[in-house]
């Protein structure tokens, strides 16, 4: 499973970087980078991160 | 793009008369994308506050408001300098972190029916009267009681929770030092709710709001019992007064576009989202956001300062014709850029969620039993248009919907 984000709807307010910091970060400039792959284990946060998104611009995608 | 002192524009933000929905704040915002005023930087367009907002170069700015105003010590100023919104760095995404779950959406959305029966509860209570006092018979009551609702807090309370949150409220104005031993009394009872409310859930744990901010953890880490005290009144702080306002300042807007109005009472499922987005859109209760510049960095054609004061003008953002058709009205069934109304960045409104789903309960079930809608002459009273606005009071006349007219609602 990965995670990702729809840029088009992501409007780099951070919270997904506070909710999972492993994955998600803002670079100097404010604007959001992340990777899609994480380990099992972190799933809990990416779907904290998920929710806490004010904008709801970030899914799973892949098998579960 | 070199700009010169005289084509930056000035306003003077604490002058009788300002207003941030005003012909002034407009121009000034169709001139220049920010204004000087004589307490910090204006920025006004769409872009720009949306760049700077959630800019990781500014914090929040709020810490210091209590000693700026006199206030240097007691119960409101030691709770403020501890609080959530004024935290930075990892003080602050700690306890967000281990509040967020009990946010989450979902959660939340199982409220939706809970805050649909209040708002129709409240409704019957003079439907039949023709006039309602909006403030006092509907807003009011329904902020506060979502809060009750939300924190397990018994509904019948909601008067004495309503009073102290107001008196906690005055703390943002002004007047906070004349009015600080009132405010720290009414702060102290709601300590004392807040108490009530750990220690129970920490003996009786149940499947609720407080007992998810009370068990959450991570790696290890949880809230400490002073930690969640402060979060639960910092929520009813932060939760009462502002969805009180914006329900009576979407009233307001949707009473000047009455088409609007029966076209969300004729879908009000499908436009509830939209009704509430563009009425914090066009007519935000928090009228702007502060931020206090940490580094010195250079943004257009101005150069920002460590210490500096910025402030978000979110009316005058969510208004910018550069990016808003028609910009000051509510249109149901425009495709809209998000507005700064809960502001942005790390310290975004935490219990946005809340709000908006109380108020897509509240407005589509006014809409669908009352229409007609009119001021009562002489019936409204508003708080000035400068910090967090609002009616203090509001008189609304209307004619209650025939039946069938709702039958397709
Ligand atoms: C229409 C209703 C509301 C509006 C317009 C509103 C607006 C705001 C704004 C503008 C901020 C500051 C954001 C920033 O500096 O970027 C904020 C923060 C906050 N709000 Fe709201 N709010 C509303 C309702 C609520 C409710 C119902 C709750 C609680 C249940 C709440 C809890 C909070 C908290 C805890 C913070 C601090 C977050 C932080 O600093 O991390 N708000 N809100
Ligand atoms: S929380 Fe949402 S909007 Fe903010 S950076 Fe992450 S994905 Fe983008």
């Amino acid at each position: 499973m990965k995670v990702w984000v729809d840029r088009n709807i992501c409007d780099n307010h951070g919270q997904c970087a506070i909710a999972a910091p492993d994955n998600f970060s803002l670079d100097a400039d404010g604007v959001l980078q992340y990777k899609e792959d994480f380990p099992d284990a972190d799933l809990e946060y990416i779907e904290d991160a998920m929710d806490v998104c004010p904008v709801q611009a970030i899914f799973l995608k892949g098998e579960q | 793009m070199p700009t010169t002192a005289d084509t930056v524009p000035y306003l003077d933000i604490s002058a009788s008369d300002f207003a941030m929905a005003s012909e002034a704040v407009r121009d000034a915002r169709d001139a220049h994308w920010y204004a000087r005023t004589n307490y910090g930087i204006a920025v006004l367009s769409y872009e720009d506050v949306s760049t700077l907002m959630k800019s990781p170069r500014m914090i929040q700015g709020s810490a210091k408001w209590p000693q700026h105003h006199g206030v240097h010590d007691g119960l409101f100023h030691d709770w403020w300098a501890k609080n959530l919104l004024v935290l930075e760095g990892e003080d602050h995404h700690r306890i967000r972190r281990l509040a967020n779950p009990a946010f989450s959406p979902r959660k939340i959305k199982a409220l939706g029916d809970r805050f649909d029966e209040l708002a129709n509860e409240l409704i019957d209570q003079w439907i039949d009267s023709g006039e309602v006092e909006f403030v006092e018979g509907f807003a009011a009551p329904f902020a506060t009681r979502v809060l009750c609702i939300m924190l397990g807090i018994d509904e019948d309370e909601w008067p004495t929770i309503n009073r102290l949150a107001s008196t906690v409220g005055a703390a943002l104005g002004v007047n906070i030092k004349a009015e600080i031993q009132e405010i720290d009394a009414a702060l102290e009872e709601l300590h004392r709710y807040a108490d009530q409310l750990i220690s129970d859930r920490q003996q009786n744990p149940k499947d609720d709001f407080v007992t998810r901010l009370v068990d959450a953890s991570r790696d290890g880490d949880s809230l400490s019992d002073a930690q969640l005290q402060n979060l639960l009144v910092l929520l009813i702080f932060g939760g009462m007064d502002t969805t009180r306002n914006q329900l009576g300042l979407a009233m307001q807007s949707f009473i000047r576009q009455p088409h609007q109005w029966e076209l969300l009472a004729s879908r009000p499922e499908e436009l509830a989202e939209a009704a509430v987005e563009e009425s914090l859109r066009v007519n935000p209760t928090t009228r702007w956001v502060t931020r206090e510049v940490v580094d010195t960095f250079q943004h257009k054609d101005l150069t920002f300062h460590p210490g500096d004061t910025v402030h978000m003008f979110t009316y005058a953002s969510g208004t910018d014709p550069e990016v808003f058709s028609d910009p000051t009205r509510i249109n149901l069934e425009a495709e809209r850029k998000p507005h700064y109304a809960f502001g942005g960045g790390v310290h975004h409104c935490l219990g946005h969620f809340v709000a908006r789903s109380d108020m897509q309960a509240a407005l589509p079930a006014l809409a669908t039993r009352i229409t007609n809608l009119g001021i009562v002459e002489g019936g409204d009273e508003w708080m000035p248009d400068s910090g967090n606005t609002g009616p203090v009071r509001l008189k609304i006349a209307f004619d209650k919907r025939e039946a069938s007219e709702t039958a397709q609602g």
